[in-house]
């Protein structure tokens, strides 16, 4: 069964590019979302393999939403991953206290992101 | 991953604009710091596009804007005031970015897949358990053999990708693989063609060679045979290609010089890790360095200065590529000793015209030391080797293999009448007219004085006496002198055969050079075939006999034999023709008759069946020349024993190649 990512950016370009590289390279079956809220309300409707998280957002951002997904019964299982242009130190810091798995940078390679994930997350390459 | 990245160029075309309007908010940011009146408003909407863009452009494939999208974010980030030096950076940036929106992102580098080096080779052939097996072996041999069974679907596949090298099969409709020869040679660079003569049917080879075809076999073949001769062919091309190495750590660098260099026939190669240079040098050998200023480990100024102060590579052109063009930079690199530099990015035409620059003076500095100064040619050293060479490759194939001695007529008159300038001119355009003449495995090179020679491979001697008289056909052409003065060269060839007329360079050259006696001493401007001294014998003795009454045609067609060098005779009328071939003895021995259907005394008919029935056909082959509505003819001709027929009104060219076919033995 190909794995099943919950995808969420409010950027359009990047968002796509996301898609289709783990579409295309893994193979995977990719929802989006664009906000924390619709993030929030799908993984609770249908709970994927995995959520790739953008951190800045507008409304909801990816540092809340993550909190709020651990926080749910319903989705706090699911391993959430976060994906930020910035990964200086002091960001580095603030995200070793979140209950998450991993931080991807962008820009990422749509070559190299399904196997990022896969890495992050301990999944057979 | 071909279909990702066209997806993502897809997707790139659809968010383009997306992309502009966020460079649009850097832009009026830039302005209102240049007028002193950036705001915060302003100064934090610049900062979020600017974080989005470095999110983004780099998944696209700019890495670079992806950089500097980051650059400006840093220096947006805070309320400071910009400093008056950040200002003028910021509009750098904001350019910089505008070229890599502006211009579509290049083809990543795949990194987690070797580029597929293998050389590519096309064949055109309709026998597909042959085709199949070249692929096969092909692949163990670490070929890329792809096969289509026509010229149509080899077209086809051109258009998608440029193979190294085409493998053509040619048979008797030649028609289509003519033109698709000729295409092929037309384009840049020239696609080798290893052309298959398909067995029985008759290949024109001398059009085959003019048409830029680069080796011979004939059919059946084995595949192995095929192989080799094509790794030979692609060996001597890669040897000739100008070669660049680049060195830089960013691989998407080198993926657009790549991408630019290779499809115009420079052999590229990469490097990302300075630090296995020399191993990389000592094998690549390249015509051109390309290297980048700053690499990790060590700069690329350094490499530079080492790469000088080696004796063996002292005099390899060095082309640098900066991020920034500052005097201190530039001024750093040409003090190592680098002959040019580009500034990054990487922007096609200007890149490309300067790289060519570089090699083409490489490549004449190349050349002169192996030419001869008048006219360009390879010298007598440089162009024996070649010959031997391609004798050796003759020899490997069983294919046959020409030697052309040429000497231009009159060289001491024409000095004497007009002065050595004049002579050198005639000598240059003699030595122009050749080259152009000549290619592919061909060996053209002056011998000194006015003698030039020529090696042609897969010709026999009849094949390679044709070539010569068309570059003779060409030569006479008239032309003014730089004073103005009328001038008609000419030249006198002998052309021998390998193995028959020589077994090395120095015999064919002997053999050749008697030919070429026999030329000068028959009335000069002609070529003649070695090993043809005619027999001491009461008949007269002649390769072509030409029966026809129209005097017009007959002028025409004894002075393109005679340029070939071929002994010929004319008659005009059926009745003399007959007392002549019939006799006892017969007063003329013919090995080809040119008949005419529409005699006056005796019709050609009626000719040729006379010389049936005397049995002048068995020793002679005839070739009826009829009208074209005459099928009725060509019928009863061919019952009667004729060998061949050509309808009139026809091409010299065309009756040319039928009569070295009908000399075939």
């Amino acid at each position: 069964m190909p794995k099943r990512i919950l995808l969420v950016d409010d950027e359009d370009d990047v968002r796509e590019v996301a898609r289709l590289s783990l579409e295309v390279v893994a193979g995977w079956e990719v929802r989006t979302a664009s906000s924390g809220t619709e993030a929030l309300a799908l993984a609770k409707a249908e709970p994927p393999d995995a959520i790739l998280l953008d951190v800045m957002m507008p409304g909801v951002d990816g540092v809340t939403t993550a909190q709020r997904l651990a926080a749910d019964p319903g989705t706090s299982g699911i391993p959430v991953l976060l994906l930020t242009a910035k990964a200086q130190t002091a960001d580095r810091r603030r995200f070793e206290a979140l209950p998450i798995k991993g931080v991807i940078t962008k820009p990422f390679d749509p070559m190299q992101l399904a196997r990022q994930v896969s890495q992050a997350l301990g999944w057979a390459v | 991953m071909a279909d990702l990245d066209a997806s993502i160029a897809e997707l790139w075309d659809r968010f383009a604009p997306v992309m502009r309007r966020r460079l649009e908010v850097l832009d009026e940011a830039a302005m209102a710091a240049i007028e002193n009146r950036l705001d915060e408003a302003t100064r934090r909407a610049a900062e979020g596009e600017a974080h989005k863009l470095a999110g983004s452009l780099g998944t696209f494939g700019a890495p670079q804007g992806s950089e500097a999208a980051r650059e400006v974010e840093l220096m947006l980030e805070g309320s400071v005031p910009l400093t008056a030096a950040q200002v003028l950076r910021l509009s750098e940036l904001v350019e910089r970015l505008r070229g890599e929106i502006d211009h579509p992102p290049a083809p990543r580098a795949e990194e987690d897949v070797p580029a597929d080096d293998r050389p590519t080779i096309l064949v055109i052939d309709p026998d597909a358990s042959f085709t199949e097996r070249l692929v096969m072996d092909g692949a163990a041999r670490g070929l890329r053999v792809t096969a289509v069974p026509d010229a149509q679907a080899g077209r086809r596949a051109l258009a998608e990708r440029a193979p190294d090298l085409v493998v053509l099969s040619v048979g008797a409709d030649a028609q289509d693989a003519h033109a698709l020869l000729a295409d092929l040679a037309a384009r840049t660079p020239p696609v080798p063609v290893v052309v298959l003569a398909v067995g029985g049917g008759f290949v024109d080879r001398v059009e085959v060679a003019r048409l830029g075809g680069r080796g011979f076999l004939q059919t059946p073949v084995a595949p192995a045979e095929v192989l080799d001769m094509a790794a030979q062919v692609l060996a001597n091309v890669f040897a000739a290609a100008p070669k660049v190495m680049a060195v830089d750590d960013d691989p998407q660098i080198l993926a657009v010089l790549r991408a630019l260099l290779e499809p115009r026939g420079v052999r590229v190669t990469i490097l990302d890790d300075p630090r296995r240079f020399w191993a990389v040098l000592e094998e690549a050998v390249p015509d051109l360095l390309i290297l980048d200023v700053n690499m990790p480990g060590i700069s690329g100024i350094e490499l530079c200065r080492v790469v000088r102060s080696d004796p063996r590579w002292q005099a390899l052109p060095v082309l640098f590529l900066t991020a920034y063009s500052d005097p201190e930079t530039i001024h750093r690199v040409f003090a190592a000793g680098a002959d040019d530099f580009l500034t990054k990015p990487v922007i096609g035409p200007e890149v490309t015209a300067r790289i060519f620059n570089r090699l083409e003076r490489v490549r004449l500095q190349q050349r002169l030391a192996d030419a001869d100064a008048l006219t360009g040619l390879a010298n007598r050293g440089k162009s024996a080797s070649g010959l031997q060479q391609l004798l050796r490759l003759a020899d490997r194939y069983h294919q046959p293999f020409s030697f052309a001695l040429i000497d231009l007529d009159d060289l001491k008159s024409i000095n004497a009448a007009y002065g050595h300038t004049t002579g050198d001119g005639v000598l240059r355009r003699l030595g122009g007219l050749l080259a152009k003449s000549f290619r592919g495995e061909d060996v053209v090179g002056r011998w000194g004085g006015e003698e030039f020679a020529v090696g042609m491979y897969g010709m026999n001697a009849h094949d390679g006496r044709d070539r010569i008289a068309a570059v003779l056909d060409a030569f006479r052409e008239p032309f003014a002198t730089d004073d103005g003065l009328p001038l008609r060269p000419s030249f006198s060839a002998g052309v021998a055969e390998y193995p028959k007329d020589g077994g090395t360079v120095h015999d064919l050259y002997r053999a050749a050079a008697e030919a070429l006696d026999k030329a000068k001493s028959a009335g000069k401007s002609q070529v003649a075939a070695a090993g043809m001294a005619p027999q001491e014998t009461q008949n007269e003795h002649v390769e072509v006999l030409l029966i026809d009454d129209d005097e017009t045609l007959a002028g025409l067609l004894l002075h393109a034999l005679r340029t070939r060098g071929y002994r010929c005779r004319w008659v005009a009328d059926g009745l003399t023709a007959a007392q002549m071939l019939t006799g006892d003895p017969p007063a003329v021995i013919a090995r080809v008759i040119l008949l005419d259907v529409g005699l006056p005394g005796l019709d050609g008919l009626a000719l040729l069946r006379q010389l049936a029935q005397q049995g002048v056909t068995a020793h002679t082959r005839v070739i009826m020349l009829t009208a074209r509505a005459g099928e009725q003819e060509v019928v009863e001709a061919l019952g009667l024993g004729a060998f061949d027929h050509v309808s009139k009104p026809f091409s010299v060219s065309v009756l040319m190649h039928r009569i070295r076919r009908a000399l075939e033995v």
